[in-house]
């Protein structure tokens, strides 16, 4: 199976911060690989880099065997990878509807073709009884539900989750994870950022831990979480084993 | 019957009365205040173009105005073409100079955007005031430019014997420009604009390139604004730099924007209603008495409509018509 | 070349004043995001303030000093609390409140239409104690007036840095200027921040009127011609910075008077516009603004 991204020697400085250092990870194409480490570890960083938002420092990163050097955001949602935001960014004046549609005219010119694809993705997120509700009104749980439906409606191979569980109750925690499995089903691949760490071995194939931009450990979610390096990196932090 | 039919009918109704209105208003007068108020209601809607569906806040649009204006009556007074083809040409110098202004500023956050609008204006008409002649342009400086009256004109010559044609080519320009911002707002790129006027970051992981959207919506409204502009020119047959082009027009246009609703179809025209009456009026009647009470009154407006409405005018009349719409189409109270 | 020489001086003296008003402006946009419309108007408004106090009063311009800025520091204080605060509510949390700044427009056009109302249209001088005094520097002649309102100019701003860095409230004032949300949460009132960084900048802008009226004459729409350049100077200097608006508004000074012994002065406007435009394309951040800091 091919890998849909591969990071080598992924570095980022941000002055005299390093947020990200000397990183190297790959995906395969149909995987749910997870990206855990303490707070300010750099993970949001990271996806920042792969979406292209900031330019590495130093390192390489290929999207679908393609380097992505020096292309912006919105090339690399056309080639096909979207990605949600940890601060959930809704066009909190329009409906949900609307907010999704603006995702689904990534592949279509058609105003009708857009909504029917928008309603389409809506229901997949069991969102569609919310389609004509400002998306500012939404419910916390809700709003991490439109991230990720804007971004499924762009249509991607590779989808970025930053942290689309944290705030959400036990149950929809639940139903999060169950529509995550449905997603893969669907054949995206998915990259997900998560503290809660009953979702990541639900879910994750594989799991990335890292610590102060550095890759501490790699490996099935049952072996990630006997690694002594990674027990002792969370000891002490706030770490959520909800 | 449904609502889309009550909706066109209320539509044919108010553009019957337009078409209609000068069976009725005979009043040269009256006929020319008509007529402003369709010009700043035309050039309110073209604003709203990039002011309301892009998010940012141009202050500069009056320079577009003469740009149209001096293009037009320059080409016709030196080189006797007509108006027509100059407002075409007017519009495409106006659409490059917008997207000059947004090139380096639509990166940045809006404010600059806001100032280098004032600024580039500013210093366009400080510019045409020192001017006399370019090459062989003559500009003519701070007195402006004359577009004389001509004997027998004909419709190429863009100049009327009566009010009323102008009022026809304002109101058929004002419904084309209406038309053609339903029609964008229902568009891919309307939903571009107006996401990444919202939230560009999120925007641009969705696919879309903010800025070059935003340059795009730029270029449409100065070109559309500069026809405006030889409109202008040939309805008053006279204009200069600092009437055409100063801060006030473009300040004017943003509060029309603004009071009727920003990014709304109807807010220019609604916005324009009701501010462009008031205008004339306290204009002529207070400030005889004392100047600057209808300034001070044109202000306080401002301030209470956006402290009570910060959504514009448009927002309550469009519920208040939803209600009726509900009433007479049988539909029962909001669900 | 003397006169050249002169000229530069005179306007460096004059630029400070650019730069006294555009402290202000950069300071209310560094905390709260809006660009104040009215800030010309507030100048406007302390001028009036100095001119009226001096004028019935009797008392030396610089006694001015300590009464106009703290009655313009209420004033801006419960401008932003009555007439902006709400309007800024309505927005939420909108980055930058569009209707905000037409808000400001509007008690631009208040302002000065009330002034008009007030006292008409017509320009007032106002003569002082040290209106026409003036010392020499080597061959140079140095009003006395334009000199102290160029070191009072510098003495503001440097109060201004140290009161933002070692106070408590100005510590709050930058901590709301770089993350909104973030002070929120660390406690601090967003809302009556506001209203000290307008109450601050409107005093500021009284201060300049205090030391701008021994030498410059006030009418209703004074504050038009401060207003644009304040714009042009923050834009230079970088938007929120204070060492920027000073050094942009000595910058606009000196191109202005050197330039108007070599042409027209209605030139010299248009040459201020293209530098602007310059920068802006070469260096978008002006001299000391961060990339996107805000
Ligand atoms: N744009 C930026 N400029 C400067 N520093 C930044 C920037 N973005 C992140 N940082 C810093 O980089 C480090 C890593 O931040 P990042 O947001 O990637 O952490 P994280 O692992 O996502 O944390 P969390 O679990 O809290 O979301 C932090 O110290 C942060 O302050
Ligand atoms: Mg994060």
């Amino acid at each position: 199976m091919s890998n849909i991204l591969e990071v080598t020697n992924l570095t980022k400085h941000f002055g005299g911060l390093t947020a990200v250092s000397s990183l190297d990870l790959h995906i395969k194409t149909g995987e749910i690989l997870a990206l855990i480490g303490p707070n300010g570890a750099g993970k949001s960083t990271v996806f920042n880099l792969v979406a292209g938002v900031f330019a590495p420092s130093e390192g390489v990163i290929k999207f679908a065997g393609q380097t992505t050097h020096g292309q912006k955001p919105w090339d690399l949602a056309r080639l096909g990878l979207a990605r949600t935001f940890q601060i959930v960014k809704p066009f909190g004046s329009k409906t949900v509807l609307y907010n999704v549609m603006v995702g689904a005219f990534l592949r279509t010119n058609s105003t009708q073709k857009a909504r029917e694809i928008a309603e389409e993705v809506l229901v997949t997120l069991q969102l569609d009884h919310t389609k004509d509700m400002l998306a500012a009104n939404l419910t916390i749980a809700d709003r991490k539900r439109l991230e990720i439906a804007k971004a499924l409606a762009t249509d991607p191979k590779l989808l970025l989750l930053d942290e689309v569980m944290a705030g959400l109750r036990p149950t929809e925690v639940d139903d999060m994870i169950g529509i995550i499995r449905g997603l893969r089903d669907r054949g995206v691949t998915v990259f997900v950022i998560e503290h809660i760490m009953r979702a990541v071995m639900a879910l994750s194939d594989r799991v990335v831990v890292i610590q102060f931009g550095q890759k501490i450990a790699e490996g099935s979610p049952e072996a990630v979480t006997k690694d002594e390096n990674v027990i002792k990196a969370y000891l002490g932090g706030e770490y959520d084993a909800a | 019957m449904s609502r889309k039919q009550l909706d066109r009918i209320l539509l044919a109704v108010v553009a019957l009365a337009a078409f209609g209105l000068p069976l009725v208003v005979t009043s040269p007068t009256y006929l020319q205040i008509l007529i402003l108020l369709f010009f700043y209601a035309y050039l309110t809607t073209a604003w709203n173009l990039v002011g309301g569906f892009a998010g940012v806040l141009p202050l500069g649009h009056s320079v577009f105005v003469g740009i149209g204006a001096y293009t037009s009556s320059i080409l016709t007074l030196q080189y006797g073409v007509s108006p027509w083809i100059g407002m075409l040409v007017g519009g495409a110098i106006a659409a490059v100079i917008g997207v000059i202004i947004g090139l380096p500023t639509f990166r940045m956050r809006g404010a600059y955007f806001c100032l280098c609008t004032i600024a580039f204006a500013e210093g366009i008409r400080v510019m045409v005031e020192n001017i006399d002649t370019l090459g062989p342009l003559k500009i003519n400086g701070p007195r402006g430019l004359l577009v004389p009256l001509l004997k027998d004109p004909t419709f190429w010559d863009y100049q009327f014997m009566s009010k009323l044609p102008y009022y026809y080519i304002i109101l058929v320009l004002l419904i084309l420009v209406l038309a053609f911002t339903w029609f964008i707002s229902r568009s891919k790129i309307g939903y571009y604009l107006a996401a990444g006027g919202e939230e560009p970051e999120a925007a641009a992981a969705l696919g879309i390139n903010v800025a070059n959207y935003k340059l795009f919506a730029m270029a449409l409204s100065c070109f559309l604004t500069a026809l405006a502009g030889t409109f202008y020119a040939q309805l008053m047959l006279y204009f200069y730099p600092k009437g055409l082009m100063g801060l006030d027009l473009s300040f004017e246009i943003a509060f029309i924007a603004l009071i009727g609703g920003r990014g709304t179809i109807a807010g220019p025209v609604i916005g324009a209603l009701l501010l462009r009456p008031l205008n004339e009026f306290t204009r002529i009647y207070l400030s005889d008495m004392l100047p600057g009470l209808h300034l001070v009154i044109f202000g306080l407006i401002l301030i209470l409509v956006m402290i009570y409405l910060p959504k514009g005018l448009t927002a309550p009349l469009a519920a208040l018509y939803d209600r009726l719409a509900r009433k007479i189409t049988g539909q029962g109270a909001a669900k | 070349m003397t006169a050249v020489i002169q000229a530069a001086l005179n306007g460096a003296m004059m630029g400070a004043m650019y730069g006294l008003t555009a402290l202000g402006l950069t300071l209310i946009f560094g905390v709260m995001k809006v660009v104040n419309f009215a800030h010309g108007s507030l100048l406007m408004v302390g001028m009036f303030s100095a001119y009226w106090l001096i004028r019935l009063t009797g008392i030396h311009p610089y006694l001015a000093l300590v009464i106009v800025p703290p009655v313009l520091f209420v004033f801006g204080y419960y401008l932003q609390d009555v007439v902006i605060k709400p309007v800024f509510k309505a927005e939420g949390q909108v980055r930058e409140p569009l209707t905000v700044i037409i808000v400001t427009t509007g008690v631009w056009y208040v302002l000065d239409n009330l002034a008009l109302m007030l006292f008409g249209a017509e320009y007032r001088t106002v003569r002082t104690a040290i209106s026409n005094k003036s010392f020499a520097l080597g061959e140079f002649i140095i009003s006395i007036p334009k000199f102290s309102g160029f070191v009072v100019a510098i003495a503001t701003a440097i109060g201004l840095a140290l009161f933002m860095r070692k106070t408590k409230t100005g510590k709050a004032l930058r901590a709301t200027s770089l993350d909104r949300e973030a002070a929120n949460l660390m406690g601090i009132d967003q809302y009556r921040i506001y209203n000290i960084a307008f109450g601050l900048g409107t005093a500021i802008a009284g201060i300049a009127g205090c030391v701008l009226i021994p030498f410059y004459y006030v009418y209703p729409s004074v504050g038009v011609v401060f207003d644009i350049r304040a714009f042009i100077i923050v834009v230079l200097g970088g938007l929120g910075s204070i060492p920027g608006a000073l050094l942009g508004g000595l910058v606009i000074g000196l191109i202005e008077s050197v330039f108007s012994q070599f042409m027209a002065s209605t030139w010299t406007e248009a040459i201020i516009y293209a530098i602007f435009l310059i920068i802006l394309f070469v260096k978008p951040s002006g001299f000391f603004g961060h990339k996107q800091d805000w």
